[in-house]
């Protein structure tokens, strides 16, 4: 296809691989940039590999931070030529980025939950934070189509703030594993409802893709497209329609505007050649990640925007937010000795806990206002090597076949318990661009800003008390180093990897960056379809209410641009 | 004397690493400004050691379906390995059903382990080394014998004496060793396919649907959830 384009989106994940495939079927002409190498699951993926054909048993090291068979490829906590920094005097801040088609959607961990009601309206719930322009009545039908698409399990239950799907959305989720089953009895006799997990695996076939096999983790990517990856269920129809370009290796770092005012396209360095090369279109996505598209906007200066695009209201960076992060670990004498049965199921928690509070917060008997969801993993998942450091932690220095016995007895008895909860935008968490240092290429690179509020680390407090008594009530043991003080006990920044904000939605240029369809307030042909524009953090992760935005946005820019108003 | 020794001690380990392998991690050891055949040469492995840290791993993008073996060159030496050997199969010794840790390749992966250019590896390097030195300098000092020529009655003692909990505060580091060697044993030896087996886990299978638990399985936690009155 021939330059102008109609659209260039700019990365190719949950925000930019929804967009490719909704605009790209609505007949527009798509450009589709992405910073990594090109990659396919159907070959690439290590399906049924165990560790001992892996290097030091597949076990994490700085090159591959999440274990040799993660998919992550070129990535992770430092991307080889891309550094980025710490303020002096901010708390940690970590950033996970990959540089492959489909970004992070290749790895994540597949959990899918519908941000509620409250979720979009939380400073009118307790004051705290900001409104969305939308509210959880407008994005359901997305949230629909978008699960109809990529295949979540799940199952209607009524809890509140945590939206059933109509009937014919959600697959039915796979039976509960039998840690799963012991764990639920625990948390019910806490008086603690436990749901069906929503994870984006299928556990029917769906769009030609096969159902899940349950074996090989997600997190190694799919070779039999069962899980969702932008790169199995979004780029292959866009590519299908004929009106698809993609470009691998090229690293965007500015949107580039007209004598107008209008975006004409943006310019990109190719990671290969080391050569910058400008491209033109009649409409310009961001979607590299929330940081990354920030990054991009504070890069793109010019006369009008001498402090970055769309920033004159400074609002580019700010309220970068994550998941409230925690876990303690028990080992459950119950779960010793159990015979032995195949726990591996669709890899993720097929079980998970909602939030539970919203009656007693909003009656303030909790010390912190906002709730969080537990994850669940252990059983016979297939052994590592932190299984030494497991039998090391709960016996004695056996050899031989009493070591054996023991190997049997405590592999499987473990039960990890994370929190995943929500963040409140603070004025202390932004990104901005280091006054010195820049990449490989001469392009300034992101400076970090953070500090967790008592709001969070409360919660963290909290999580972990929720878990040692869950622990307790099934009788078994928390493995020792755990914290209880919410301030040591809490993840770092970004670590949760749902780092979301930097571009928000809002209602006027004001308070927010784009409006509600992710269209920039400055440039009306530029729009944001990543996490850059949540408002808030839910406890829930973020793609699939990335997935929902993208989509809803893309649709309003395909209308505009039908009726000739871009 | 020694004669009579010679026959109670037993045989020693022989590595599974190839020789292409190992002239591939010289090839990375010359690349990365080593003499040609540090590694190999008997005392050259301090010069390895400082040069295994400059040395890089399998980097971001390594090929995941077929892995390569790990390119970084083996920094123990053969007294090293053997004595590694030995603790080896001390810890997991063949069952009636199950392979010894030597005959899985452990030693070798120890060795690949502690000669790994990544920090946590880095970090047990030393403690292992000197460990393995410490073994086999206690049985010369014990029993004036190297650790494989011992007889198997002296060698058991002196392994079990480190395995109990020490008295004497000159065992408390070698007993320490001895914890982190076995966690890395323990690693090592079920992850793989016989490790599996003998362990019980019985996945990695494609199934047509996720069964869940069998009746047994329930049965045995609703009796155990019973007695935790849940």
């Amino acid at each position: 296809m021939s330059e102008p384009y109609d659209v260039i989106i700019v990365g190719s994940g949950a925000g930019g691989g929804m967009s490719a495939y909704t605009l790209t079927k609505a007949g527009l002409k798509v450009l589709l940039l992405e910073a990594g190498r090109n990659y396919d699951p159907v070959t690439e993926t290590p399906m049924f590999n165990i560790p001992s054909e892996a290097p030091l048993r597949g076990t994490s090291t700085p090159d591959k931070p999440f274990g040799f068979y993660d998919a992550t490829v070129d990535g992770g906590w430092q991307v080889p030529n891309e550094p980025y920094t710490i303020a002096e005097g901010s708390e940690p801040f970590m950033w996970w980025r990959p540089r492959m088609m489909g970004g992070r959607t290749n790895h994540w961990g597949r959990i899918s939950l519908r941000f509620g009601p409250l979720d979009f309206k939380p400073k009118s719930r307790d004051g705290l934070g900001q409104d969305w322009p939308i509210t959880y009545d407008e994005l359901a039908p997305w949230y629909d189509k978008v699960e109809r698409l990529i295949g979540v399990t799940g199952r209607a239950q009524g809890l509140p703030n945590t939206p059933d799907s109509p009937d014919g959305c959600l697959q039915p989720p796979p039976t509960p594993r039998a840690y799963e089953q012991f764990v639920t009895r625990g948390f019910n006799g806490l008086g603690i409802p436990v749901a069906a997990m929503h994870a984006a695996v299928l556990t029917q076939p769906l769009n030609g893709r096969a159902a899940c096999f349950y074996a090989t983790s997600c997190g190694r990517g799919c070779s039999i497209k069962a899980n969702f990856q932008s790169t199995t269920v979004l780029l292959p129809p866009a590519m299908a329609t004929g009106n698809l370009d993609i470009r691998a290796n090229a690293l965007v770092y500015q949107v580039d505007l007209d004598r107008t005012g209008k975006a004409k396209g943006v310019t990109f360095v190719d990671r290969v050649t080391g050569e910058h090369h400008s491209v033109t279109a009649r409409s310009v996505v961001l979607a590299a990640g929330a940081c990354e598209s920030a990054r991009i906007l504070l890069n793109s200066k010019s006369a009008a925007f001498p402090d970055g695009l769309c920033n004159t209201h400074g609002m580019v960076g700010r309220y970068l937010m994550d998941s409230v992060g925690t876990s303690v670990s028990g080992q459950f004498p119950a779960l010793e000795n159990l015979p032995p049965t195949n726990d591996d199921g669709m890899s993720v928690g097929h079980i998970y806990v909602p939030w539970w509070g919203y009656e007693k917060q909003s009656r303030k008997q909790l010390p912190f206002p906002r709730g969080y969801h537990i994850e669940m993993g252990g059983g016979r998942a297939m052994p590592g090597m932190n299984l030494g450091a497991m039998l090391s932690a709960s016996g004695d220095l056996t050899v031989g076949s009493a070591l054996r016995e023991d190997a049997r007895r405590i592999y499987g008895s473990y039960i990890g318990f994370a929190g995943r909860g929500e963040m409140i935008p603070n004025e202390d968490c932004y990104t901005d661009l280091d006054p010195q240092v820049k990449d490989k290429w001469g392009i300034p690179v992101l400076r970090f800003h953070w500090k967790w509020s008592e709001h969070e680390t409360g919660q963290a407090a909290h999580m972990v008390q929720t878990f040692l008594e869950v622990i307790d009530k099934l009788g078994g043991k928390p493995t020792p180093g755990y914290q209880t003080d919410g301030k040591q006990a809490i993840s770092r920044g970004g670590e949760i990897i749902h780092e979301v904000g930097t571009v928000r939605m809002g209602h006027s240029p004001e308070d927010s960056v784009v409006n509600a369809y992710g269209q920039s307030w400055a440039v009306k042909n530029l729009f944001v379809t990543d996490g850059a524009v949540l408002v808030s953090s839910p406890d829930k992760n973020p793609t699939l209410s990335i997935l929902a935005l993208a989509w809803r946005s893309s649709d309003h820019l395909a209308g505009l641009a039908r009726r000739g108003e871009l | 004397m020694s004669h009579q020794k010679a026959q109670s001690g037993i045989t020693p380990y022989v590595s599974r690493v190839d020789r292409r392998t190992t002239l591939a991690w010289l090839g990375g050891a010359v690349a990365a400004g080593l003499a040609a055949g540090a590694g190999a040469v008997p005392g050259a492995a301090e010069a390895a050691v400082v040069a295994a840290n400059t040395l890089k791993g399998y980097g971001t993008d390594p090929k995941l379906t077929h892995p390569d073996k790990a390119p970084w060159p083996r920094l123990m030496t053969p007294a090293q390995l053997q004595a590694a050997a030995v603790l080896c199969d001390f810890i997991l010794p063949a069952s009636a059903d199950a392979p010894s840790a030597t005959a899985l390749g452990v030693p070798d992966f120890i060795d690949e382990w502690i000669s790994a250019p990544y920090p946590a590896q880095v970090a047990d390097r030393p403690a292992i080394l000197e460990g393995l030195d410490w073994l086999e300098a206690e049985a010369q000092r014990r029993h004036h014998a190297v650790l494989l020529q011992l007889a198997s009655a002296d060698r058991a003692a002196l392994l079990t004496s480190l395995a109990a909990k020490p008295t004497d505060p000159s065992l408390n580091k070698p007993h320490i060793f001895l914890w982190r060697f076995r966690a890395l044993v323990i690693g090592a030896y079920y992850t793989t396919k016989p490790g599996f087996k003998d362990i019980g886990y019985h996945g990695n299978v494609a199934l047509a649907a996720y069964p869940g638990p069998s009746d047994a399985v329930k049965a045995h936690l609703d009796r155990e959830l019973k007695k935790l009155g849940l």
